[in-house]
């Protein structure tokens, strides 16, 4: 705004009174009334994320416990343990890999295979969503509850169904070679957000695309592998960050359902790095876990986007 | 004048709220209490009401215990009408992280209740006082007042920080047992297994196992503490510097556990596979449904089978109590029980208080750990013994529970194991090891050397104060 009009709204104001004040003040400060509305935003970025993030970093170079006002500077102690001396810490990060390389392809896949159906003309379309999206938001100590009792061994109706067909039962949270698949397992009980996800972009896609395809003679197949797939891969790519950033950060179902065993089978990195913080109170450490987890997220994140440029399609790139 | 502000103002001016805001929040409270805002206009002398002392008193006794503690609480206010306690109830979800925070905030609760571990790593934070001072002005002789293995869960470094309630021993120095499933296997009711050999034996002739597991499980050998002190073994040294669970009592505890749960359950598998999904406050517990002959557990399974199976409570020819069995070919062993690792229950006083507020805080953790009206009150409310000697002797207790003097027995000879603020990763650590044995990994003296070795490295690092 001008002087000049400046000038002018402080005539205007000394004649018209507040109204007149209000639309000045406006005017004055249109340039930074933006910043006001992301205010909320900004004060919890702040907060919740930025200085805790900073303070988690300072942290992690010392030997923070609870209710230590200084705590001493180890410098690169905790990363040297974590990497030397912590038997436990290449075998969560292990477990947690194992965890992630199944359950994300196979969450994605199952999503993804379920919104394809949800998206044809079948009856009651809208109830099948809803009903396939409410694990989605059915708590996660519920759900390790209900959970507990489908993989029971001798009860459990999982067994039950395996011992009708002839299989017999699996001691699937007993046995560790079986822990962690039944955890996988269980993950893919919580597909519903990652469907709507897809849903919404199989809505997005033009219908004349397919219209083409048909009069080029293509079938069901050759239209999913050339229309539906190249325009759906970035929201495959978005589901697959997503799902790795959660993949990486399971913890509910393990501390609930087995604790981390047998045999810490199921000893996620998460779970340890909770175990360090909450039952050994070493917050120093636990800190400098998060921090390498950062940057692990970090790296998986980066090499997707990179190698997104391979299998991503923009429409018009 | 332009009063334009730029985006590094902006931002400046944001993190200012920002920070201004927080640190508002964490700021302890006025010390003018909100009452005390309420007091009429006009009204200058305080009322008695006004002086009052607030204690906030946070714990995990919840469900029907939180009625029995304000009664306490109703009595301990009557005799100090200067004082109040506020019962805090706290939920059971996130519990550590809750105590440590709030004992780590500006502003803690007057009295926290928590696990002997965690008290003995806020003592060594300087995070709690210690109370001997206190107790010694009251002219207490806790030595006297308590067990053995009581007081001793709550002393570190020479001094007391709090008083135990409810009892950490119990917990492991006793055991239930079915009758009829004795009676069935040909086994006198009235003689339960008093050594490891005999439990062998009836552990062999009820065990019942099908394709999917255990249907009928004689006996779980868990608990290597436990048994390790009814072998005459030992946890660690007396000044908690040296581990010693891997001793030749400690290798021929842990051979016997793992060859007991092999060559009788079928393996560690069978074993975790019968318990899961498992509760004692539940009606279908095996134990109350005849599917468990010996059960190992503590003093509060007596209020827990009184509440959920009251007819088997009533029928005393139907079940049983006897002390934990021990190595009958090891001339030095005995019955034994753990008072307590990590899990011996305290109330600590944050450091990080008005003096006078620590004063009534010591007033009512004093109540309640020693007075007949108070901790003694309620737990004989809830069926389960006192830590305080003299409680016990209530002839009420003979008349509530069949076995009291088993009770008893077992208080008397729990041992309190010297721990350190990081017994949570040694404990960790010999559990790794113990399962391991269990699923056959490590043959059981190399899993507890291993155990020893890793655990000794914490604690010779904690000791050394790195």
């Amino acid at each position: 705004m001008s002087r000049r009009a400046l000038r002018k709204a402080d005539a205007v104001e000394s004649r018209a009174g507040p109204l007149a004040r209000l639309s000045q003040f406006k005017a004055r400060h249109r340039g930074w009334i933006g910043y006001v509305f992301i205010l909320p935003w900004l004060v919890s970025f702040l907060w919740f994320d930025l200085i805790p993030f900073v303070l988690n970093l300072y942290l992690s170079f010392t030997d923070y416990s609870v209710g230590v006002k200084w705590p001493n500077w180890v410098g690169l102690a905790n990363y040297t343990e974590m990497f030397t001396e912590d038997h436990l810490y290449g075998l969560s990060l292990k477990n947690t890999i194992y965890y992630m390389g199944f359950s994300v392809p196979l969450g994605i896949i199952f999503a993804f295979a379920i919104a394809l159906l949800l998206n044809t003309d079948i009856r009651g379309r809208t109830a099948y969503r809803t009903i396939y999206y409410i694990p989605a938001v059915v708590p996660a100590v519920a759900a390790s509850m209900i959970w507990l009792w489908i993989f029971h061994t001798r009860y459990g109706i999982l067994n039950q169904v395996l011992r009708l067909v002839g299989i017999g039962s699996i001691r699937w949270l007993t046995r560790p070679e079986w822990a962690k698949p039944a955890l996988i397992i269980m993950s893919l009980w919580g597909f519903g957000a990652q469907m709507v996800i897809f849903l919404a972009g199989l809505q997005g896609i033009p219908g004349e695309l397919y219209e083409a395809a048909e009069i080029d003679g293509a079938g069901h197949w050759h239209k999913m592998r050339y229309v539906t797939i190249p325009l759906m891969t970035p929201t495959i790519l978005f589901n697959l960050i997503m799902g790795i950033i959660g993949g990486f950060q399971v913890f509910t179902a393990a501390f609930i359902m087995t604790n981390g065993g047998p045999l810490n089978a199921t000893l996620f990195y998460m779970l340890h790095l909770y175990n360090n913080a909450f039952r050994y109170f070493r917050m120093g450490y636990a800190s400098a876990m998060a921090v390498v987890l950062f940057f692990i997220i970090l790296i998986f994140t980066l090499l997707m986007m990179r190698t997104s440029e391979r299998w991503v399609y923009y429409g018009g790139s | 004048m332009s009063q334009r502000m730029n985006r590094r103002e902006f931002l400046r001016v944001s993190a200012s709220v920002a920070a201004g805001a927080a640190l508002a929040a964490c700021a302890p409270p006025a010390a003018q209490p909100a009452k005390e805002a309420e007091k009429p206009a006009g009204k200058t002398a305080p009322t008695p009401a006004e002086k009052k002392i607030t204690v906030k008193f946070m714990n995990w006794w919840g469900a029907e215990r939180e009625a029995i503690m304000n009664e306490v609480i109703a009595r301990f206010e009557e005799e100090h009408p200067d004082i109040e306690v506020v019962n805090a109830v706290q939920p059971w979800d996130n519990r550590a992280e809750r105590a440590a925070t709030a004992i780590a905030s500006r502003n803690p609760p007057a009295v926290i209740m928590t696990p002997r571990v965690e008290t003995y790593k806020f003592a060594h934070e300087g995070l709690i006082i210690p109370i001997t001072e206190y107790v010694k002005a009251s002219g207490l002789n806790v030595d006297e007042i308590f067990y053995e293995g009581e007081i001793n869960n709550q002393r570190w470094e020479g001094e007391l920080w709090a008083f135990p309630l409810p009892t950490a021993g119990g917990a492991t120095g006793q055991y239930l047992y079915n009758k009829k499933l004795l009676s069935k296997a040909g086994f006198d009711p009235e003689k339960p297994p008093e050594t490891w050999q005999e439990l062998e034996q009836v552990a062999k002739a009820v065990t019942v196992l099908d394709e999917a597991g255990i249907q009928v499980l004689g006996a779980d050998v868990g608990n290597f503490p436990a048994w390790l002190y009814t072998n005459n073994g030992k946890y660690c040294t007396d000044d908690a510097r040296k581990l010693t669970f891997n001793s030749p009592e400690g290798v021929e505890t842990l051979e016997w556990m793992v060859k007991f749960t092999n060559e009788i359950n079928g393996g560690i598998e069978n074993v975790n596979d019968f318990w899961e999904g498992t509760s004692d406050t539940s009606a279908d517990f095996p134990f109350y449904t005849d599917r468990v002959a010996i059960w190992f557990t503590g003093v509060w399974a007596f209020g827990h089978l009184k509440t959920w199976d009251p007819e088997l409570w009533k029928d005393t020819n139907s079940w049983g109590a006897a002390l934990r069995p021990y190595n009958g070919n090891n001339p030095k062993a005995a019955h034994h029980g753990v008072s307590g690792l990590q899990w011996a229950w305290g109330y600590v006083i944050p450091k990080n208080l008005p003096k006078e507020v620590q004063d009534a805080a010591y007033k009512w953790v004093e109540f309640l750990g020693t007075d007949p009206r108070g901790g003694c009150y309620f737990l004989f409310k809830q069926g389960r013994p006192s830590p305080v000697k003299k409680c016990n002797e209530n002839p009420e207790y003979y008349k509530a529970n069949p076995y009291w003097d088993v009770v008893l027995k077992s208080l008397e000879s729990d041992v309190s194991v010297p721990i350190t603020p990081v017994q949570s990763q040694i404990d960790d650590i010999l559990n790794q090891a113990i399962q391991e044995a269990f699923y056959g990994k490590k043959d059981p003296k190399e899993a507890l050397d291993w155990a020893a070795e890793k655990g000794q490295a914490v604690l010779d690092k904690f000791w050394s104060g790195s």
